[in-house]
């Protein structure tokens, strides 16, 4: 058997969390129109301010036009054949997980999300969404005493309207781009984070999407804001079903630090990513963008992207403050036939801020992995310094690897570096270690897995074995 | 990331374009001679395309507001100026000022309407294609290039009436030095150059660019390298005023030919290089270097594109901008390498020196690479000279000024020893350095 295709065998592991839960649901019609907008914020109860937000976001849409820009390539989408509300027919949050519907626990419990609190080991408090909305987060009166608010969007909407009022869109506008646009319309749920000044957010915050109707999308909203002093790490994840269709995903993640907060963000995207032929699988249209708008403050994406059909994400950060810092390190794996057209824009405001991209790119099949990037140096960023690497590994010859680094500066007494490179799975390095007794498949694992340490050396601890296994899971089996 | 305002702002654009566009078709004279055929097609072409928008993304960092601001009417009297008698014109270097070429060159003078082979002799291996291979090779390496309806290319078609056709067979000793210089008000120069490699051949070729007032010149050079065969090209470009020049360069690369070119610039309002090369069957060797500076409110914009055809190919590109005053420098610099691009060894690099805080740099390589056995790597690095540099050599006893000169001119000379050796009769150095 010949290295190229033993390694593609390798790749080419079954989505374990393809299941369908057969939980009751309540979804609206197909289709979207301002009264569907409307019936949405009806279901929801909200207050008249963001009714006013969804309908200026919505009429914003209709005048726009999707992009086209980037590597992607996709069929039509049909905007009014999604169920843009679907909800697990359960109404109101219960006080207790024991009056949680046990088929949802065991659908979190399958997906390894224990949500019951006694059973938890590990320090991490979790919000669960299932479909359109959200089903239980735990650790919230622990939570609370700290002064942290963490709780689903909707929630939020009814506890701390002002907050809201204040932070959402406040950092990616409605009319940003076209799903934004979209998103801010019809968005269901999501998670918000509240760390008030000084605190130290004293466990992991984790919120787990879960796509279960088919014909439905997922449009979440997640707003963090630290204030003065304030840090937390956030770490979201995700599944869906396999159908045969496509599951449009359009998320808005808005974070903001204000002086010396430092928002950590971590990621592991497994969606559903269609079948070998490219049937099926979730469109990941997500927008992603965090403002260090305090001095000293920090945020710091890291990404896990192994799932979805097509992802198209650039998590930022627009570095305001003086000294701020912005991070992004990304591991995105494509196979088959997926698509992925990712990467960061950080943005050089502030003076003295520094950023730093490390992107790893990992193409098998006849998958196409795009790293783009923007690094903006502004006139007023004296001092700025940003240093990219971006390195992409070819697994078989069928696959693609794009990189389009842009740089734009506009300030002398800043510097910017860049570095990209692309290899394969060498094989006097492969020929190596397994002369030295290690197995065809381990030995590609290591080799992957240390190409990517740069960034799981980035993912909270409790996570980073799960990105590794992931990946493994990705690379694992099927060897001769 | 196209922005809303990117879209409402240059809506109005069009317009605009279109009618400078227009007004420059309606006043050109009517095609005749050799190109005949070419300017019908280059101006039916123009006549569809309107002028490229910044919603292009090839063209998103590039502002033809100088280009725009030449007067089209003038522009289209490119024949109908009152030139100098035929005959005086290929010889006369004396009079202009221009340095005396460099022993072992042959010197011509590119005017856009009259043959530069008139009255000259030209060395071993050099020979002039008849009309009829022209008619057959013209146009060949830009559409294998993929770029022969490039707007910068219609638009030279559509003005240039004479090529300067030549076949190139074994190795010429020689230095072909092709010289055009361009002034006046709104003045067009259509440049267009074709060299055809046999086996084995062997060419240095030296092209001097110069403009001034508010002409604009416009290049097209088309190559073929066959087997085995090298080039090794030179192209000075020094602008000023409101000088404009576009420059295109398509270049076809058989099995184990070599291509070295280096590009020096400065000067114009706005300057746009766009070599486009092709390995057909991979196997082959390219070096590409540029160095351009822009200062005031100048805008040079480099624009690459390299792509590997067939297996073990290889590219060395090194580009570098010195950035001054209100300047503004773009790099797009595309490297394709398809799955039959085995063994494609391609490294690229992009270096800018930033020296002023009203200047501007856009960077932006990009890889797109479908073969899994290849080495392919990109760096760009952006930023003022740097401070342990200059600290070194003042620590040596070198005062500041002379530190940062030495440093600049360290930067500048990693691209120019390259020329072609008739190059240093031109003074690329000084001409790229003066007051920066």
């Amino acid at each position: 058997m010949s290295t190229a295709s033993t390694v593609s065998d390798l790749v080419s592991q079954p989505y374990k969390y393809g299941f369908v839960s057969d939980i009751e649901t309540e979804k609206i019609d197909k289709g979207l129109s301002e009264d569907v907008v409307r019936l949405i914020s009806a279901k929801k109860n909200e207050p008249a301010f963001l009714l006013e937000f969804r309908l200026r976001a919505f009429r914003q849409w209709l005048k726009m036009e999707e992009p086209d820009w980037s590597t992607v390539s996709h069929p039509v989408i049909d905007y009014q054949s999604i169920i843009y509300y679907a909800s697990p027919k359960q109404r109101d949050k219960k006080a207790s997980l024991d009056e949680v519907d046990p088929k949802l626990l065991e659908t979190f419990d399958k997906l390894g999300i224990p949500l019951s609190e006694q059973k938890r080991l590990s320090n991490v408090a979790v919000d669960a969404v299932f479909d359109s909305v959200s089903i239980a987060t735990t650790y919230r009166e622990k939570l609370a005493e700290h002064g942290v608010v963490f709780c689903s969007i909707s929630e939020a909407v009814k506890d701390h309207p002002e907050l809201i009022e204040r932070y959402l869109g406040s950092v990616v506008p409605a009319n940003d781009n076209y799903f934004t646009a979209l998103n801010s319309a019809v968005f269901s749920d999501g998670s918000f984070v509240f760390i008030p000044k000084g605190v130290e957010c004293p466990m992991e915050l984790s919120t787990y999407f879960r796509i279960n109707s088919e014909d439905t999308g997922q449009f979440e909203r997640t707003l963090i804001v630290a204030e003065e002093g304030a840090s937390v790490s956030y770490l979201e994840g995700c599944t869906a079903p396999m159908f045969d269709t496509n599951q449009l995903h359009a998320a808005v993640v808005e974070l903001v630090t204000l002086d010396d907060a430092t928002i950590k963000y971590s990621t592991v995207q497994n969606w559903y990513a269609g079948d070998e032929n490219g049937k099926g699988g979730i469109y990941n249209f997500v927008t992603k963008r965090g403002q260090c708008r305090g001095d000293r403050s920090k945020i710091s994406w890291t990404q896990v992207e192994t799932g979805s059909a097509i992802t198209w994400k650039y998590p930022s950060c627009v570095l305001l403050g003086a000294d701020s810092v912005g991070e992004f390190y990304s591991v995105a794996l494509t196979n088959n036939r997926q698509q992925a057209d990712t990467g960061t824009k950080m943005i050089h405001v502030g003076p003295r801020s520094r950023s730093t991209i490390v992107s790893k790119g990992i193409s098998a099949g006849h998958s196409s992995n795009s790293y783009r990037g923007l690094v903006q140096i502004g006139p007023k960023a004296v001092g700025a310094k940003n240093y990219s690497q971006c390195d992409s590994m070819l697994i078989g010859d069928q696959a693609a690897a794009n990189t389009y680094p842009y740089i734009r500066s506009q300030q002398p007494d800043a510097s910017v570096e860049h570095e990209a490179s692309t290899c394969r799975i060498s094989a006097d390095q492969l020929f190596y270690l397994q002369s030295r007794g290690i197995g065809f498949e381990a030995a590609v694992s290591m080799m992957v897995s240390g190409f990517c340490r740069d960034v799981f050396n980035q993912l909270p601890m409790e996570f980073a074995a799960e990105a590794d296994k992931l990946l493994a899971l990705k690379l694992e089996g099927s060897v001769g | 990331m196209v922005s809303a305002s990117t879209s409402t702002t240059s809506s109005a654009q069009p317009m605009a374009a279109n009618a400078w566009i227009t007004e420059f078709l309606e006043r050109l004279p009517a095609p005749s001679g050799d190109l005949e055929a070419v300017q019908w097609r280059g101006r039916e072409a123009l006549a569809r395309q309107p002028l490229p928008s910044r919603r292009n993304e090839d063209w998103r960092f590039t502002d033809l507001g100088s280009l725009k601001a030449l007067d089209p009417a003038l522009l289209a009297q490119v024949e109908a100026t009152e030139g100098t008698d035929p005959a005086a014109i290929p010889i006369a270097d004396s009079a202009d000022a221009l340095p005396a070429p460099a022993a072992g060159t042959m010197r011509l003078r590119l005017d856009g309407r009259h043959d530069p082979l008139a009255g000259q002799t030209l060395p071993a291996g050099l020979t002039r294609l008849s009309g009829e291979e022209l008619q057959q090779a013209l146009g060949h390496t830009l559409a294998r290039c993929g770029c022969e309806q490039h707007w910068p290319v219609e638009f030279n078609q559509a003005s240039a009436s004479h090529c300067l056709a030549l076949r190139v067979s074994g190795s010429v000793a020689e230095t072909l030095e092709l010289v055009a210089t361009a002034s006046g008000e709104s003045a067009l120069l259509p440049i267009r150059v074709l060299l055809l490699l046999e086996e084995k051949a062997s060419l240095k070729v030296l092209q001097v660019q110069l403009g001034s007032g508010s002409s604009l010149s416009s290049l097209v050079v088309e190559m073929h390298l066959g087997r085995e065969a090298e080039v090794q090209h030179g192209l000075l470009a020094f602008g000023e005023g409101e000088a404009c020049l576009l420059a295109h360069l398509a270049v076809e690369q058989e099995i184990e030919s070599r291509f070295h070119s280096v590009v020096a610039s400065r000067g114009w309002a706005l300057a746009r290089f766009e070599p486009r090369i092709t390995q057909v069957e991979g196997a082959a060797h390219t070096d590409l270097k540029a160095i351009q500076v822009a200062q005031d409110h100048q805008l040079v914009d480099g624009h690459s594109r390299v792509e590997f055809l067939g297996p073990d190919g290889s590219l060395e590109q090194l580009h570098k901008a010195i950035v001054d005053g209100h300047g503004h420098s773009v790099f797009d610099g595309a490297v394709s390498v398809p799955r039959r691009a085995q063994r494609t060894n391609a490294n690229q690099m992009s270096r800018n020196l930033l020296l002023s805080d009203q200047a501007r740099i856009d960077t932006k390589p990009e890889l797109e690479i479908v073969a899994d056995d290849v080495r392919c790597t990109h760096g760009a690095t952006v930023s003022r000279l740097q401070h342990d540099q200059l600290f070194y050599l003042q620590s040596r006893g070198i005062d500041a000024a002379t530190a940062s000169r030495l440093l600049k001119r360290g930067f500048c000379q990693e691209v120019l020893v390259d020329l072609p050796a008739a190059a240093a009769s031109w003074q690329p150095l000084q001409r790229l350095l003066a007051e920066v």
